[in-house]
C-alpha cells in the first residue's frame, strides 16, 4: 500500500499490471502479451522467468507505463501486502463504486 | 479579479500546442514514459492508481461563473461527471484520458484557466484568504498582491528548477484564514510603527514528513521591496538547498539547519547585495494597475438589517442553523459572505458533481456579483451576497444538494483523496472522514460541540493537512493493513501548532467510535460559555483525550 512496491520473490504467484499510456486504465499482461483490463485475464506468473516477462512489458512503452508485478493467489485473485491498494486499483474507488470497473464502467 | 492579458493568453495557447505534440509522440512510442513523465508533470498531468489526473490552477482559489461552467463541462465530457476542490485552492480530474488532454487545456485557455505550476519544483498557486476584500479584519485586499506575484513567479527562470515545490500564501487579516505559517513562505500583511502596511515574511514552514511552523524572518518588509526580497530568500534557497535529497530539500529544512539567525543574515546580506539594476521594484503604476482589477465591485447601499434574511432565520430551525453556520459577516452593510461547504454527510470532502458545479456558477452569477471562490476548507465562497438574497441562494442551493450546514464544525472534514486515488497512499482517507462525519450526523450535537477541525491524509505527505487538524489522522501502513494515527493540538490559523502524535494507530473501524469518546471528553471537561474544542484541549492538557482515545469501548 505505499509507493514502494514489495518484493516478490520467484515462488509467489504474480501478474504484471500496468497503465494504458492512451487513456492511464489499470491494465493486466495476458498471455498472447496483450494487456487487458480485466484481472481474470492475465496470465499468472511464476519462476524466475517472470523477470524476463517483465522486462519485456517494460519495453512495450507505447501501449503502457510503470508495468511492475503484482501478487496474486494461485487462482489469481489479488493477494498480499498490497491487496487494498491493488484491489481499489482492480475495482475503482471505494467511495465512488459506479465510477469503478465493478460497475462496467471503467 | 485577476485579469489573464495578452502575454498570458499567447503563453497559455503556446503551451497547449506544445503539449499537444508532446502527447502525440508519447502516444506513437517516441517518447517513454520516462521522458514523457516531466513534460505531463508540468502540464498538471499525474499518473494515479486509476488513471491520468489533471490539476488545475485557479490563482488564489478565484473563479467566476464562466470558469466554473467550464470546469463542470470538461467535467462531463472528459470526466465522469464530478471533480475535486484541493486544499490548495485547485481543482483535480480523476479520469481523463492522455489523448484527451490537449484538449482539455484548450478548452481551459478558452477561459483564461490553464494547470502550469500546479507540479514540480518551482513555485505553486500563491494561496490567499477566501474572504479576501469582504471580511471585517482585513487591513488590505491580499489578492492583488498574490497576482503580483503570481506574475513575477510564472516562468521566472531563476525559479524553474527550485530544489522542491514551493507554496506561497498571503493572507491580510488579523485572523490568518489561509495558513500562512504552514506554507514554504507566509505573508501576513501588518502595519508598521508609521502605520504603513507591508508584509511579515513567515519563512520555512510546511506540513508533509517533517512538519515545522514557520519563524518570522522580518517582521515587516515595505510594499516596494516585496518581490526583491522574496527574490533574496528564494536565492538563499536555491544556492543552498539540499537538491541530494528529496526528504530535506524544502525550504524549511534549511531554515532549521541554518538557524533563524544565519538564514536571516545570508536573506539580508542577499537583499543588501542586489544591485539596483536588478532589484524589482515596482512600481506605483504598476501595483495601482493590479490593484485596479481588485476594486471592490459596486455594493448598494442597503440596511443592515434585512427583513428577508430575519424572516428566514425565524421560518425554520434547519434554515436557522444554516445561517449561523455557513453566513461569514460582510464589512458592507447589507452584505454577507456564504460558504458552501463540499462536506454533505458520505460525500468525499471537496468534491462536487457538474450539476453542483454549474448550480453554484448560477447562484454566483446571480446573487454574488460572480465571484466564487475555493477555500483552503476544499469549500466554495460566495464572498458578496445581499441579505435580502439569502433566502434565494439557500433554496438553490438545497436544491442542488450543497446546503450541509456544518461549515467549521465537525463533519467539514479536510481530507486528501487518499488511497481510493492516490499512488502515494498509505490508506484511505474518504472513508474514515465519511465515518468520523457520522459521529456528528445529529444536527444539535454537531452544533453543541461547535468549532472542530477534523483533517485527514492518507500518507505522511500531509494533503489532508493532519498536522494542523484540532484533531489530525494519519493513514498508515502496517503489514498490509490500514491503520490511522491520531493527532490533537494542531491548528492553521495566527496561533499555528503543530499537532501531536497520540501513539500507536487505530484500525480503520476503530476511528470514528474513539474520537467519538474524545468529543465526550470534550464535553465532560469544557467550561461554561462555549469553550471551543482547541481550548479546552489547551487549557486541560491532551492526556485525558488521550486516555478516552485509546479507552475500548
Ligand atoms: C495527485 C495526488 C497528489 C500527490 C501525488 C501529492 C503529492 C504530495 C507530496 C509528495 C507532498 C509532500 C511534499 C513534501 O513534503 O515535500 C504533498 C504535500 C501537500 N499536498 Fe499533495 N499530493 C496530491 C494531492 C493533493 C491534494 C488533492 C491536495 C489538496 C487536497 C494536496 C495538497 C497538498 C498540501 C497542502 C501539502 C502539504 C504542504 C506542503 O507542501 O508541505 N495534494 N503532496
Ligand atoms: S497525503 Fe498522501 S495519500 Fe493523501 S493525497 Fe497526499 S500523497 Fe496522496
Amino acid at each position: 500500500m505505499s509507493s514502494e512496491r514489495p518484493k516478490l520473490g520467484p515462488d509467489i504467484p504474480k501478474v504484471v499490471t500496468a497503465w494504458l499510456s492512451a487513456t492511464g486504465r489499470v491494465v493486466y499482461l495476458t498471455k498472447d502479451r496483450n494487456w487487458s483490463e480485466d484481472l481474470a485475464d492475465a496470465e499468472i506468473l511464476t519462476g524466475v522467468e517472470a523477470n524476463d516477462i517483465l522486462a519485456w512489458a517494460a519495453k512495450d512503452q507505447t501501449r503502457v507505463s510503470d508495468p511492475y508485478f503484482m501478487q496474486v493467489t494461485a487462482d489469481g485473485k489479488v493477494a498480499g501486502r498490497e491487496t487494498i491498494r491493488e484491489t481499489i486499483r482492480a475495482r475503482g474507488p471505494t467511495n465512488h463504486p459506479m465510477f469503478g470497473k465493478q460497475a462496467g464502467n471503467n | 479579479m485577476y485579469r489573464y492579458d495578452e502575454f498570458d493568453e499567447t503563453l497559455v495557447r503556446e503551451r497547449a500546442k506544445q503539449f499537444r505534440g508532446q502527447v502525440e509522440r508519447r502516444l506513437k512510442g517516441e517518447l517513454k514514459e520516462e521522458h514523457f513523465k516531466p513534460l505531463r508533470l508540468q502540464n498538471g498531468v499525474y499518473l494515479q492508481l486509476h488513471a491520468y489526473m489533471l490539476r488545475v490552477a485557479i490563482p488564489y482559489g478565484q473563479l467566476n461563473a464562466k470558469k466554473m461552467r467550464q470546469l463542470a463541462m470538461i467535467a462531463d465530457v472528459y470526466d465522469k461527471g464530478y471533480a475535486h476542490f484541493t486544499t490548495r485552492q485547485n481543482v483535480q480530474y480523476n479520469w481523463i484520458k492522455l489523448a484527451d488532454m490537449p484538449d482539455v487545456l484548450d478548452v481551459l485557455a478558452d477561459v483564461e484557466m490553464h494547470a502550469i505550476q500546479t507540479s514540480g519544483n518551482c513555485i505553486r498557486n500563491v494561496t490567499s484568504d477566501h474572504l479576501a476584500g469582504a471580511n471585517l479584519d482585513e487591513i488590505e485586499d491580499p489578492r492583488p498582491w498574490c497576482e503580483i506575484i503570481r506574475q513575477w513567479s510564472t516562468f521566472h527562470p531563476e525559479f524553474s528548477s527550485l530544489p522542491r515545490k514551493f507554496k506561497i500564501a498571503v493572507t491580510a487579516g488579523e485572523t490568518d484564514r489561509a495558513a500562512v505559517r504552514v506554507h514554504d513562505i507566509g505573508l501576513h500583511m501588518k502595519k508598521n510603527a508609521d502605520g504603513k502596511v507591508g508584509f511579515e515574511f513567515i519563512v520555512g514552514g510546511g506540513l508533509g514528513r517533517t512538519p515545522f511552523v514557520g519563524p518570522t524572518v522580518r517582521e515587516w518588509v515595505a510594499k516596494e521591496d516585496l518581490l526583491s526580497y522574496l527574490e533574496a530568500n528564494m536565492r538563499v534557497y536555491n544556492r543552498h538547498g539540499r537538491r541530494d535529497n528529496k526528504y530535506k530539500a524544502r525550504i524549511k529544512i534549511l531554515v532549521s539547519e541554518l538557524g533563524l539567525e544565519e538564514y536571516k543574515r545570508q536573506v539580508e546580506e542577499e537583499f543588501a547585495a542586489q544591485n539596483t539594476w536588478e532589484k524589482v521594484v515596482l512600481p506605483q503604476e504598476e501595483i495601482d494597475r493590479i490593484t485596479a482589477y481588485f476594486a471592490p465591485p459596486k455594493f448598494e447601499t442597503l440596511p443592515a438589517v434585512s427583513a428577508a434574511f430575519e424572516a428566514f432565520k425565524s421560518a425554520s430551525r434547519e434554515q436557522a442553523r444554516w445561517a449561523k453556520n455557513n453566513l461569514r459577516p460582510h464589512r458592507t452593510p447589507g452584505y454577507t459572505s456564504v460558504h458552501i461547504a463540499l462536506k454533505q454527510q458520505g460525500e468525499a470532502p471537496g468534491d462536487a458533481t457538474s450539476d453542483q458545479m454549474r448550480a453554484m456558477a448560477d447562484i454566483g452569477e446571480r446573487y454574488g456579483l460572480d465571484d466564487i471562490r475555493v477555500a483552503h476548507e476544499q469549500d466554495v465562497v460566495l464572498a458578496h451576497v445581499r441579505l435580502d438574497d439569502v433566502p434565494a441562494v439557500y433554496a438553490a442551493l438545497k436544491a442542488a444538494g450543497l446546503h450541509a450546514s456544518n461549515a467549521g464544525l465537525g463533519s467539514d472534514i479536510i481530507a486528501c483523496p487518499g488511497l481510493d486515488y492516490c499512488n502515494l497512499s498509505n490508506a484511505r482517507s474518504i472513508s474514515v472522514a465519511n465515518e468520523i462525519q457520522a459521529v456528528f450526523a445529529d444536527p444539535e450535537f454537531e452544533d453543541d460541540v461547535g468549532t472542530l477541525h477534523v483533517n485527514v491524509s492518507g500518507c505522511i505527505n500531509a494533503c489532508g493537512h493532519h498536522h494542523v487538524g484540532h484533531i489530525g489522522i494519519l493513514g498508515v501502513d502496517k503489514k498490509g493493513e490500514e491503520f490511522y494515527q491520531v493527532l490533537f493540538g494542531g491548528r492553521a490559523d495566527e496561533k499555528a501548532t503543530i499537532a501531536a502524535i497520540q501513539g500507536p494507530g487505530l484500525k480503520h473501524e476503530e476511528v470514528a467510535p474513539a474520537i467519538r469518546r474524545v468529543i465526550d471528553t470534550y464535553l465532560s471537561l469544557r467550561r461554561d460559555g462555549g469553550e471551543k474544542f482547541i481550548d479546552t484541549m489547551s487549557r486541560v492538557g491532551q492526556a485525558p483525550f488521550k486516555e478516552a482515545l485509546y479507552a475500548a469501548a
